[in-house]
């Protein structure tokens, strides 16, 4: 009857368009042979340099391994940081992933029981080798997630980054300065600087996080390595309002109050800043070597890189670590051919291709490698190589609790326009590391 | 006997509820179970990736209502409404009414180039912007200098003063063009021999706008509230692509708080309760202004 053929039609069209939305997700062929594995790899690594280098070594692992097939997918770390929580969690996930260190998402996951742990690859592959135990550190959770820096290794990171001052050499020179070695040294640079009419450091506090960088670079000029871990951490009870981080909120506030950033700085974003550091205007920026290869190319100036130097006669500590690692699901089909791409990407070669596209890797050159270090990068690694020898390693100190970035964040854009105080500054900051630490049950 | 209503012979009364079917099956799937399932999670505890859940009842509502981060970014929502909303259809209102009634050359140009805004993403429109207020290099701060007034050049979305303005005028910008050319749509539909009785018997511009036009425009400026403010109080790109809460807390909106709190810090709990807060609201607004503003007379005079 009539409406009844209205209603099958209907009905059939609604069934068609629902068929035909079928899952994207990849699934593990299972039409090749049994000894084809397909290794499903999830990575951040999109800007252009970074990817050619995974590209390489994915080929190259793929020749090593025949019967592996590596399976890319790259994203964007707010995209990765998004969906890998989920991702993690399903069967048909990815088998490696870079997931970020901290505690919301590695400490999470490890809550979670997402990731596997490394550690009896570790000693098979000899990792103590290739990183040491601080770097390890950085990737490690005990099993409830809840200790930070201890207990089992989860990820192993291909890059390392430390965080200094960037300038600008064709300024310098014109102006007869030089790379100041003790921080009153530095502070006189930037009021020389600032006399000359030039803009002293390159700023852009409108995205929020590299202003962490700004004052915790100061702030790891004055504390301890061991206050720095532990605070980061969460361990031995820290207390952020202490009087080495008051005086070096005073001291950031000052160079905002006394014009060194430059003009309209909370306006201006990160990636503003550094094209406009990269154009030649500014004779510094602090931040980190993950900047370096945007300096050494499609610029005619020439950029240097030193680590901030320490107060005199004062031992100095220097923010970095290593870049964000590559984990493993607990869940995984091939959990050692998924460690075995894991070594692959801290290998030797993997630190040759890294440094021959400007980036920081976290294990050693191998023995007569031919990438040029006169250059730029090379400045950036002779001072990791630095910071690293001496265990002046510092941290990210936005890892400290789950909501210390929005913190951190805000508190400093307070600081920096003038509404806060240093004392009032470290004591809301405060309140949100005692609250955290209540919390975790200390 | 069966019931006396008329129908049309043949055709069961079930039909139509089946040509509903198909899209209430999308719609329940996507939309209502999520939001069941929002505020089901809004009674629980719920800490990173599900694994501890502990019901609180209401400890999250409870909570919510002492949380000055919460209450300041809701308040913050309430301003933007002033921006959304307010000044949108106040200009709309104004323009419309002097330019409703004659038509002009290029009209049709006009109403497309101002609906525009409406058109594109609002992540573009915040990334644009950003550029626009640039402290040195932004347009608005050049043209304040080309005018001669440097000494009001800010750093505009870096300014704890002026950030939520600043955000907000953006809004204003959006939205503008729909209020606009929704009323001026509505202006048609208005008999002109209103105008023409009205002036006969005396009246000027302005109180033909305020027994004329204004009540005329009713349904339509009912229609430009619920939409602006439910804009207002969604907002949530705008704020993600050009100060994502900053200065300080200054710009922070709800729905970017609901974002930050349930998916980068994992207290889906406490973010659940937000947005079920936040649904409630803007569905009571609505309902509320579909009452007041609706025009219940078919004929006027």
């Amino acid at each position: 009857m009539k409406p009844y053929r209205n209603f099958f039609l209907i009905t059939m069209i609604f069934l068609l368009a629902l068929t035909s939305c079928t899952s994207t997700t990849p699934e593990q062929s299972t039409q090749e042979p049994e000894e084809v594995i397909n290794l499903l790899v999830w990575d951040q690594f999109y800007r252009p340099e970074e990817s050619a280098v995974i590209d390489q070594l994915n080929l190259e692992f793929e020749e090593d391994h025949p019967g592996v097939k590596i399976q890319r997918e790259v994203k964007i770390l707010d995209d990765l940081k998004l969906t890998v929580k989920l991702a993690l969690a399903e069967s048909d996930g990815p088998d490696v992933a870079q997931v970020n260190q901290g505690r919301s998402d590695m400490g999470a996951m490890v809550e979670a029981d997402l990731l596997l742990p490394l550690n009896d690859y570790l000693a098979k592959y000899n990792w103590a080798d290739v990183f040491s135990t601080s770097v390890a550190s950085r990737n490690s959770f005990t099993p409830d997630g809840k200790t930070f820096g201890q207990g089992n290794l989860y990820g192993v990171s291909p890059t390392a980054e430390v965080v200094g001052v960037f300038y600008n050499k064709g300024i310098f020179k014109d102006n007869d300065w030089s790379v100041p070695t003790t921080f009153e040294d530095f502070e006189q640079l930037l009021a020389d600087i600032k006399a000359a009419d030039i803009t002293p450091i390159a700023f852009g506090s409108l995205d929020g996080w590299n202003a962490i960088h700004e004052y915790s670079a100061i702030q790891h000029l004055l504390v301890s390595l061991d206050y720095i871990n532990n605070l980061t951490y969460g361990v031995n009870n820290a207390s952020f309002d202490t009087p080495e981080n008051r005086d070096a909120a005073q001291i950031l506030s000052d160079w905002a109050q006394a014009g060194y950033f430059t003009q309209g700085y909370p306006g201006i974003g990160y990636d503003d800043s550094n094209n406009n550091f990269k154009a030649g205007e500014g004779a510094l920026t602090i931040t980190g070597s993950w900047f370096a290869p945007e300096l050494m190319t499609g610029t005619d100036q020439e950029f240097g890189f030193f680590l901030l130097p320490g107060f005199s006669g004062q031992p100095t500590l220097a923010i970095g670590g290593v870049g964000i690692p590559y984990s493993i699901r607990k869940t995984t089909q091939h959990p050692d051919m998924a460690t075995e791409y894991l070594n692959w990407m801290i290998s030797p070669r993997a630190a040759e291709l890294w440094a021959q596209a400007g980036m920081l890797p976290a294990m050693s050159l191998p023995e007569g490698s031919t990438v040029d270090t006169n250059n730029l990068f090379g400045e950036t690694l002779f001072a990791w190589e630095a910071v690293n020898k001496n265990n002046a390693v510092g941290h990210y100190i936005d890892w400290a609790t789950p909501t210390f970035y929005d913190t951190l964040v805000a508190e400093l854009q307070k600081l920096l326009g003038g509404i806060s105080t240093p004392a009032n500054f470290t004591a809301a900051v405060e309140a949100d590391y005692a609250r955290f630490l209540q919390e975790q049950g200390q | 006997m069966k019931s006396q209503t008329k129908r049309r012979p043949g055709e069961s009364r079930w039909t139509g509820f089946f040509y509903l079917v198909p899209a209430f099956l999308i719609y329940l799937l996507f939309t209502l179970i999520p939001i069941a399932d929002t505020v089901r999670s809004s009674f629980y505890d719920w800490g990173a990736l599900g694994k501890s859940n502990t019901w609180v009842g209401l400890g999250n509502y409870a909570n919510l209502l002492k949380d000055s981060v919460f209450l300041n970014a809701f308040s913050n929502n309430l301003v933007f409404i002033i921006f959304y909303s307010i000044i949108p259809i106040l200009l709309g209102l104004f323009l419309s009414s002097l330019l409703g009634r004659y038509p002009l050359p290029g009209f049709t140009f006009f109403r497309t180039v101002l609906f525009l805004p409406q058109v594109i993403s609002m992540v573009v429109v915040g990334v644009i912007w950003r550029w626009m207020f640039h402290p040195t290099t932004g347009p608005v701060n050049l043209f304040l200098g080309i005018i001669g007034l440097e000494h009001l050049q800010q750093a505009w979305l870096g300014s704890f003063q002026w950030a939520l303005s600043a955000v907000g005028s953006v809004g204003s910008w959006v939205q503008y063009g729909f209020c606009m050319v929704l009323f001026l749509a509505g202006m048609q539909r208005i008999p002109e021999e209103y105008y023409e009785a009205s002036s006969l018997d005396g009246a000027n511009e302005l109180q033909q706008f305020f027994y004329i036009t204004f009540p005329g425009l009713k349904s339509e400026i009912g229609v430009a509230l619920i939409t602006t403010i439910i804009a207002a109080l969604r907002v949530f790109d705008l704020v993600y692509a050009t100060t994502r809460g900053g200065p300080g807390e200054s710009t922070m909106v709800t729905g970017f708080l609901i974002y930050r709190t349930a998916i980068l810090n994992n207290n889906i709990g406490y973010g659940a309760a937000m947005a079920t807060v936040l649904t409630i609201v803007i569905l009571s607004l609505s309902l509320l202004i579909r009452k007041l503003m609706t025009d219940h007379t078919n004929e006027a005079v």
